[in-house]
């Protein structure tokens, strides 16, 4: 821990933090119960936020100070994409991983009977999902809900599909939920399957109302999740204020990557004024004790979310690139390889990870971007800086 | 009537909201200003589907909403959305889609309607949200008010009991203890009941 005394002083001591109701708000919800902020004598309030464009409305008028974003948010926002526009920053990120793949309990038990088996493969899911479809010919579409638009969750959907030889675009309906309806939309039957983060697919599968056919981490191994966004005007105003907020969660994110700690993180994920759930379905995921589907046992992930290891917190550009790809294929949007370049230099700081990391004494990569897709283990980049694994489908 | 339900081309609107009395009061003005509603519903019960069957020119939506990011998603053209929809922003009135924020209610509208015209709808949202606002404001300081008089009284009487005083006497305390901690009188009642009810407490115990 740094000393904070040391530290400039914060241009303002209150700020107001928006987060969603998902267990990968870990690190915004446990600086506050470890009293991290107040050690960098800040005075965050965490808002509990129902959408992902709600957050973001209110961070680009200044009702909250920061949030936990999406990672492809800040972009997505900086490019005026489905709403208001303003340039958002990112010097963190709070996680990798966390998301996961539901089907309907029928659908599941198509693609076991077509030799699809989750726990071994995510690969092997689609493919059965993908000659399901195609014995069925032209009935009704399926329809598959992410979390929002411009995401992971989006793209991992896609690339799912994609490995099962099924076009995203053609042969399946994807919509967008609010995580929260999610469950109830699958029970209903509205929906055939979703993309979103935990505690969600824990809930469906406790429920019996669906079935895990892929883990993020299967579909693209310690992708970046969620990162901590405030827009670039507030960074020029209060440059102290947020410099300590990325020190608070930095520690935050260094406890929850002991293990150890897990069990406790769900005990107060679960409490009324952030999760409100039981703690029974933040724990697997949280603690690494994944259940696919009801009535398995329960599946060693200790890598589920990441927090804190492998430089989770380090805003990579190569990842930020190739996230901004994405979103412009979704909107038909062609961006040139400069304009791509140039957005992501201004939106993802790795300047202001790095300035944090010193400050913790904490090692930090020397560049900005990243080989993807290349590593099955554990791998060091250069002396002190190790990685996870990156393989994805 | 005004001219707009005469004119064939009134805009047809869908209103989302959870706060039925609110929803009805803003339902009940937008009919009023000559627009078409075609429905008013609440979060989370298939609004793509209202969507898809009545192809609205505009969905006014309160901010709170979980059911934003789905509309979001209908500004994506796809086969599946023929009519793309746009946030209510592209009037680059920054102030008047501030207003609407913090009032607490925005829009979102088909990309071939002319943001002119969604205007004077979003207007008469942000005047009902606003009204509202000030409501529940003028019943949160009520409520405050009424609960901070509960405690005076009881602090008062807690003072006279204990020490023995009028209650004029004790009124007097109170106000001087507020004075002298630059505290509201209702924060000092509030401190008073604290201190002599564990003290009465822990002398309970010693007996």
């Amino acid at each position: 821990m740094t000393d904070a005394r040391r530290l400039p002083p914060a241009e303002k001591n209150r700020v107001n933090l928006g987060y969603l109701r998902l267990t990968d708000s870990a690190p915004v919800i446990m600086a506050r119960e470890l009293g991290l902020y107040a050690s960098y004598d800040l005075d965050v309030e965490l808002q509990r936020e129902v959408s992902w464009a709600n957050l973001r409305d209110k961070l680009v008028t200044g009702v909250i100070d920061a949030g936990q974003m999406l990672a492809p948010l800040p972009l997505s926002t900086s490019l005026g994409l489905g709403g208001l526009r303003a340039d958002v920053i990112t010097g963190l990120a709070l996680s990798l991983n966390g998301n996961a793949i539901t089907l309907s309990p029928s659908l599941s038990a198509a693609i076991g009977a077509l030799g699809g088996d989750a726990e071994t493969s995510a690969r092997s899911t689609a493919e059965a999902l993908g000659s399901w479809l195609r014995a069925r010919g032209d009935s009704e579409q399926l329809t598959l809900a992410s979390a929002h638009s411009f995401s992971c969750h989006t793209f991992l959907l896609q690339m799912w599909l994609r490995a099962g030889g099924i076009d995203p675009q053609r042969d399946v309906r994807i919509i967008v939920l609010p995580p929260e309806q999610m469950v109830d939309s699958l029970s209903r039957g509205s929906i055939d399957g979703f993309c979103v983060g935990e505690p969600w697919n824990s809930i469906a599968v406790q429920y019996g109302v669906g079935a895990v056919q892929a883990s993020g981490y299967q579909i693209w191994n310690n992708g970046i999740e969620k990162v901590l966004g405030v827009l670039a005007s507030w960074h020029q105003h209060y440059p102290a204020t947020h410099l300590r907020l990325r020190l608070a969660l930095l520690e935050s994110c260094q406890w929850l990557a002991d293990p150890a700690n897990r069990d406790e993180a769900a005990r107060i994920l679960a409490m009324p004024e952030y999760l409100d759930t039981p703690v029974s379905q933040v724990a697997p995921s949280l603690t690494g004790q994944f259940v696919y589907s009801k009535g398995r046992a329960p599946v060693a992930m200790p890598h589920f979310h990441v927090f804190g290891r492998f430089q989770a917190g380090f805003p990579w550009r190569s990842d930020g690139e190739w996230l901004l790809q994405q979103t412009g294929a979704l909107v038909g949007k062609t961006l040139s390889a400069e304009r791509i370049k140039s957005l992501v230099q201004q939106t993802y700081r790795t300047d202001l990870y790095r300035e944090a990391a010193r400050h913790l004494q904490l090692p930090s990569p020397s560049g900005d971007y990243k080989p993807a897709n290349r590593h099955g283990e554990v791998w060091e980049l250069e002396p002190g800086i190790e990685l996870g694994p990156d393989l994805s489908l | 009537m005004t001219d707009a339900t005469k004119h064939p081309q009134a805009l047809r609107l869908i209103l989302v909201d959870d706060d039925h009395q609110r929803a009805a009061a803003v339902e009940e003005d937008l009919r009023q200003a000559g627009f078409t509603v075609l429905s008013v519903i609440p979060t989370g019960s298939g609004l793509l589907y209202q969507m898809a069957q009545q192809e609205p020119d505009v969905v006014i939506i309160a901010l709170d909403s979980p059911d934003r990011d789905v509309l979001e998603s209908l500004a994506i053209a796809s086969s599946h959305n023929a009519r793309p929809v746009v946030m209510f922003s592209e009037s680059g009135d920054q102030r008047f889609i501030t207003d609407a924020i913090s009032a607490g209610v925005t829009a979102y509208q088909a990309e071939d309607i002319s943001p002119r015209r969604v205007r004077a709808a979003i207007d008469v949202a942000i005047a009902q949200f606003s009204a509202f606002n000030s409501i529940k404001r003028e019943l949160d300081q009520t409520r405050r008010q009424l609960s901070e008089r509960k405690q005076v009284e009881k602090a008062k009487g807690l003072l006279m009991a204990v020490h023995n005083v009028s209650e004029d006497a004790a009124f007097s305390t109170l106000r001087k203890l507020a004075m002298n901690g630059n505290k509201t009188l209702g924060e000092t009642a509030a401190d008073v009941i604290a201190i002599l009810e564990k003290s009465s407490r822990s002398g309970a115990e010693n007996d």
